[in-house]
């Protein structure tokens, strides 16, 4: 009977992914955590989440201990290999530092808000759906994973239901959502029409094979990159970014910034990786690169959607739209790791985007913090702040240093090697765009710094010292640290991106 | 402290801020002990590090080498030559004298001396580094200190002098950053075959690659290293941070700021791009001597339009700076006999130590009027010489070192500067020597609508200048009254590596 | 899994299938154009204002079209398709799991799946139960948060400029 010729899943598939399986258990004990308490004690389902992912994270890292060579699972669906092991510690750290944060967060945990708990599975289950995108190798996981981090983020980014603003942006998460995803879903039925595969591999033989047209493989890779642009938001499908960062709750925002984008880049470069450039022989795949010539496409990407990230955030007022834009800009820093779909640029962009979530966070949580105070995120309310809370403060300038690029921060690692990764294959006017970006980047984070710092609160204004609850301080270290040490002593995580993407290209 | 006394000057004082960070912010008296003793110890080590340099060799001394982030080829490489000897001297003396000298800041003050403190680490760091990435984050590191004591501590535009120098300086290290990544690519370490930002492999043309020999590209990485010096020295066009940062910073900062950090940009040139890229500075010796002179001149003039003290000794660093460049520029001139150009860059460098103690004492001085008057209208003053005896002597002593009077270092080094330009550049040597008459206008102008004639009345209260004060500027007079006698202290410790540097440039 | 060719059909090769296609979109396009045209051509053509009013079941229309619809039809309308959607797995499912139970370890495999997803469904179901999307009748408790107008970010710049400068 054909049926045992089917790749039919085992349970032994689940030894290769248990974080996996242990967050989709956690949510589902959280979510029946909440229903036990009614949903009046969201304390159940905080202890239960946080104890998830940190068993969760503990396994990854004894997978990344345990090293090993990459496995297919279910049924071809899946792959857990060296880059996925590097996501998943990438997606726990974003998910638990939110969760963790989230406790000490008025806009989650405040008098007037309903379903508290809700916040913490949905963060779980998040964090796992976006695992499994940084590990899908077959266009259907690649869709369904993508909505499944799609179908939470939405429910989250409208997290305050009474709020209007956040009604707003979780509307116009799902509309834009929605229209991005059918344009990726047509170009991935053409790409089906093209090669007859639905794995990666398979798509990539099938491009080697048969004569492709130039032109429809443009027009496929384009409409594809337009879903995954939209999760990135890259220029032009970034327009609900700076909406729905500034509509949804803060933490939300803070989460959405850094593990939905990340995300994406994972699976971009999976995807684009495997199909168009990898492989046991380097030279067959220039010529798909060239047919549709990918470099020029993703360098001028990349330059407008840094260039525009930055241009507009100069004009924002408010504090989260303007880490709105400047997320951005850092995408079009990350998607110049990807001009040639090198070894050497993709491990940047992991680098990058491992540094980009510790200071994003950071930045947003700050944010929060502060939020719970001033019940604002207006620049003209940072007035001052940083001598009422000059620990929250510090951390603040840190992270934004960090995300502007000065050493001895991280930001600036990340930045020198995506830098050094564009430069060794000759895009200078690239380079060049880019390190005038940052300079860019610095007046309007310091504007932040600014108002914190330089400008005197006005007359009358309240000049308490700010009480900090002792998770924020933690959470906040937590990340602080990371960001100043990488900055000077990067070498390890280097290493650590360098052999993920390795494994890359030798696994499959 | 022997073996490593680069790096425990280096980190001293970062150190030094750590401590301070746990000391709670109402202790001010024990935070100013602390930081101060922070920048005694290097101060020491740097007594030290000149005894035992040895003068008679161009080689890198008191060196330490160790890997630090493999996969980068990166390396923690310190050490000093003849030309970074002299810096290291004037950063220890000036950031002891300026945290002496900021005994009266009274907000924030842990914050300040924790900066204070880093900011210092950063300038040993480039000062010594001699592996490019350190050196570029030693270079970098000094900005956000640089940033917030401005933008906290400063005067009333204090926000739009922070941002602006920020920003002005990070677009130079930019393009730094860039031309540093390019010899990276292109470097090749002769034992292992890898990259390398190892600076003296860089100087090392045979391991430039065939891409980095040709002669377009070693302009434009010139160009893009000397606009990110040139920001920092400032050489104009790129200088109009510099008033404006001056002008808002408090006392010491600038002080720091125009006796060390204006250094760091020819001392960029000279220890980076010159070596590295010697035929670019070959074809960029015109063009340099030209911009020196335009420096010269245009500061001088500017100088003379000011009626705030503060900004009228800001433009004089920016005509000052000019000898430098034209000494520098000077020097590369092919086929010029060795004395010319030993002058040349001996005096250029001598004036880059020169110009540091000499406006500190001018900056301290304006410091101690502005702390009684609260401001440093030109005009809003007359006959101070009466009020405050003591302190007029001190501050005309300064400005007669600044016009460069016979007897003090200041025209030791200029004169140096120009006998080593007159046979290179003729011309440019005698249009800029304008420079010196206009020098001499403004600040003898300064002196005497301050100093001198009817005594404002509103005035009659002020006390002279105290202790404390002197003990800033009496070290700093002493040394500017030694060197203009004998400068042979210093000249001695840079002779012979410069007179290296010279063959490799224009021998 | 490559080759995708029905049995028996020629391979006319990736722009041969999308000419099908092409051609069938056409067609399409052609059938509704020719249904209006004819239309258009033979029907008589005499408005009345009474004839061009809106039409509604006899009824005269009172008020807009734009009316808030109660959200509690969508919301059992999505229960019923999730529920619905479960019945539409489990009858294959049904179908092969007498098949695959004497197999040796995919038996258990495949029932234990559906009992997973048995679970969580039902989860869901104890989800709106205990938060009250079952009942029809609801307290009206939402209302819209003291949130701060949005400031209009143009107008806030330019203030901004004038004091800063």
């Amino acid at each position: 009977m054909e049926l045992l010729n089917l790749n039919i899943p085992s349970w032994s598939d689940l030894a290769y992914w248990r974080p996996e399986a242990i967050l989709c258990g956690t949510f589902l004990a959280a979510l029946l955590g909440d229903l036990i308490g009614r949903g009046r004690r969201p304390a159940i389902s905080f202890v239960i989440s946080v104890f998830g992912l940190i068993t969760a994270g503990a396994y990854s890292v004894a997978a990344v201990l345990h090293g090993g060579a990459a496995h297919t699972i279910m049924g071809d669906l899946i792959i857990v290999d060296g880059m996925a092991a590097f996501f998943r510690l990438l997606f726990i750290l974003a998910g638990l530092a939110t969760v963790l944060f989230s406790w000490t967060a008025e806009e989650i945990m405040g008098r007037k808000r309903e379903n508290k708990a809700e916040f913490f599975y949905l963060t779980v289950l998040m964090t796992a759906a976006m695992m499994v995108m940084a590990e899908a190798r077959d266009l259907l996981m690649l869709f369904l994973s993508m909505e499944a981090v799609g179908l939470v983020s939405y429910v989250m980014a409208g997290y305050m239901r009474t709020s209007l603003r956040s009604t707003e942006a979780s509307l116009k998460y799902v509309i834009f959502g929605a229209v991005s995803s059918g344009i990726m879903l047509y170009g991935l039925s053409l790409l089906y029409g093209m090669t007859g595969a639905m794995t990666f591999d398979g798509i990539r033989a099938g491009l080697l094979a048969g004569e492709v047209n130039g032109l429809s493989l443009l027009i496929t890779v384009i409409l594809i990159l337009a879903g995954m642009s939209y999760k990135i938001a890259a220029v032009p499908f970034h327009f609900w970014c700076p909406d729905v960062y500034e509509g949804a709750p803060t933490p939300v925002a803070a989460i959405f910034s850094v593990g939905p984008k990340a995300a994406g880049f994972a699976l971009m470069i999976r995807f684009f990786y495997t199909t168009l450039a990898a492989g046991a022989d380097p030279s067959a795949s220039a010529p798909l690169i060239e047919l549709i010539n990918w470099p020029l496409l993703m360098a001028v990407i990349a330059a407008v959607t840094m260039t525009y990230g930055n241009l507009v955030a100069l004009r924002q007022l408010n504090v989260k739209r303007m880490l709105a834009y400047s997320s951005i800009s850092h995408v079009g820093y990350l998607l110049m790791g990807f001009v040639l779909l090198t070894d050497a640029g993709l491990a940047a962009i992991l680098f990058y985007l491992a540094v980009y979530t510790l200071m994003n966070l950071g930045a947003f949580f700050v944010v929060v913090a502060l939020n719970n105070h001033i019940k604002s995120e207006e620049l003209d309310d940072y007035a001052g702040i940083g001598f009422r809370a000059p620990w929250l403060g510090t951390m603040m300038v840190i992270f934004l240093a960090s995300l502007t690029g000065v050493p001895p921060f991280a930001g600036f690692a990340g930045k020198f090697y995506v830098f050094t990764a564009v430069m060794d294959r000759q895009w200078f006017w690239l380079a060049i765009l880019a390190a005038l970006n940052s300079v860019v980047g610095l007046y309007y984070y310091f504007r932040v710094v600014k108002a914190m710092f330089l400008t005197r609160p006005a007359e009358g204004a309240d000049t308490t010292p700010l009480k900090i609850h002792w998770l924020q301080y933690t959470v906040l270290a937590v990340l602080a640290v990371p960001t100043l040490v990488l900055g000077f002593w990067f070498g390890p995580l280097k290493v650590l991106a360098d052999q993920a993407i390795g494994l890359l290209s030798t696994g499959m | 402290m022997g073996e490593h006394i680069l790096s425990w000057m280096t980190f001293f004082p970062v150190i030094g801020a750590a401590v301070i960070a746990f000391i709670p912010s109402e202790r001010k008296e024990i935070i100013k002990t602390v930081a101060a003793a922070a920048a005694a110890i290097p101060l020491v080590l740097a007594v030290q590090l000149y005894i035992g340099f040895d003068r008679g060799t161009s080689a890198f001394q008191f060196v330490e080498h160790y890997t630090w982030i493999k996969s980068f080829h990166i390396e923690y490489f310190m050490g000093v030559d003849g030309l970074s000897v002299p810096m290291m001297l004037l950063t220890a003396l000036l950031s002891f004298i300026c945290i002496i000298a900021s005994w009266r800041i009274d907000k924030a003050v842990k914050g300040y001396f924790a900066l204070f403190l880093i900011l210092e680490t950063g300038m040993f760091g480039v000062f010594s580094a001699l592996d490019f990435f350190l050196f570029y984050v030693f270079w970098e590191v000094m900005l956000l200190p640089m940033y917030f004591l401005i933008g906290i501590w400063g005067g009333p535009r204090r926000e739009y002098a922070a941002i602006k120098f920020f920003l002005y300086t990070l677009a130079g290290s930019v393009l730094m950053l860039l031309a540093m990544i390019a010899f990276y690519l292109n470097v090749s370490d002769p034992v292992t075959g890898g990259h390398t930002f190892n600076m003296l492999h860089m100087f090392n043309q045979a391991n430039h690659s065939e891409w980095l020999q040709l002669t377009n590209v070693r302009h434009l990485i010139w160009l893009g290293l000397f606009i990110g010096f040139a920001i920092k020295v400032p050489i104009v066009p790129f200088h109009t941070w510099l008033p404006d940062a001056h002008v808002e910073a408090p006392t010491a900062v600038s002080v720091i700021l125009a006796g060390v950090l204006l250094k760091m940009g020819t001392y960029g040139i000279l220890r980076i791009s010159y070596p590295m890229l010697p035929d670019a500075a070959q074809w960029f010796a015109y063009p340099m001597v030209i911009l020196g002179a335009i420096n010269i001149l245009y500061g001088a003039f500017c100088a003379m339009a000011q009626t705030d003290m503060k900004k009228l000794v800001a433009y004089s660093s920016v005509s000052h700076m000019g000898y430098v460049l034209l000494g520098m520029g000077a020097m590369c001139k092919v086929g010029v006999d060795l004395q010319s150009a030993q002058a040349a860059i001996n005096g250029a460098v001598f004036q880059m130590f020169n110009h540091g103690t000499i406006t500190a004492m001018m900056f301290l001085g304006v410091g101690v009027i502005y702390d009684r008057a609260h401001h440093r209208e030109i005009n809003g003053f007359g006959g101070l010489g009466m009020q405050m005896p003591v302190y007029t002597s001190f501050f005309s002593f300064a400005l007669f070192a600044a016009l460069g009077l016979p007897g003090l270092s200041g025209f030791i080094s200029e004169a140096m500067i120009f006998m080593g330009t007159f046979p290179a550049y003729r011309t440019v040597a005698m249009v800029s020597a304008l420079g010196i008459v206009i020098g001499a206008a403004y600040v003898l102008w300064m002196l005497q609508r301050v100093f001198l004639g009817p005594k404002n009345d509103k005035y009659d209260s002020l006390p002279d200048i105290n202790a404390r004060e002197m003990f800033t500027l009496v070290p700093i007079g002493i040394i500017v009254l030694l060197l203009g006698v004998y400068p042979m202290p210093v000249l001695n410790l840079m002779k012979v590596s410069l007179t290296n540097l010279i063959k490799v440039v224009a021998g | 899994m490559d080759t995708m060719l029905p049995m028996g059909s020629v391979d006319v090769g990736m722009n041969g299938h999308f000419a099908t296609v092409l051609i069938f979109v056409l067609i399409g396009f052609f059938f509704a154009a020719v249904a209006l045209i004819v239309a258009k051509l033979l029907r008589p053509h005499d408005p009345n204002p009474t004839k061009l009013t809106t039409y509604e079941c006899g009824e005269e229309t009172r008020g807009s079209s734009w009316i808030r619809f109660n959200v509690r039809f969508y919301l059992v309308a999505l229960f019923f398709i999730v529920f619905d959607v479960e019945v539409i797995f489990l009858y294959p499912w049904a179908v092969v799991f007498k098949h695959l139970l004497p197999l040796p370890e995919l038996g258990v495999l495949v029932f234990w799946e559906m009992v997973i997803f048995l679970v969580i469904l039902s989860l869901g179901l104890a989800y709106i139960w205990v938060k009250g999307d079952l009942d029809w009748v609801k307290k009206l408790v939402d209302r819209a948060e003291d949130e701060p107008p949005r400031r209009n970010p143009l107008l806030k710049s330019v203030t901004n400029e004038e004091g800063s400068q």
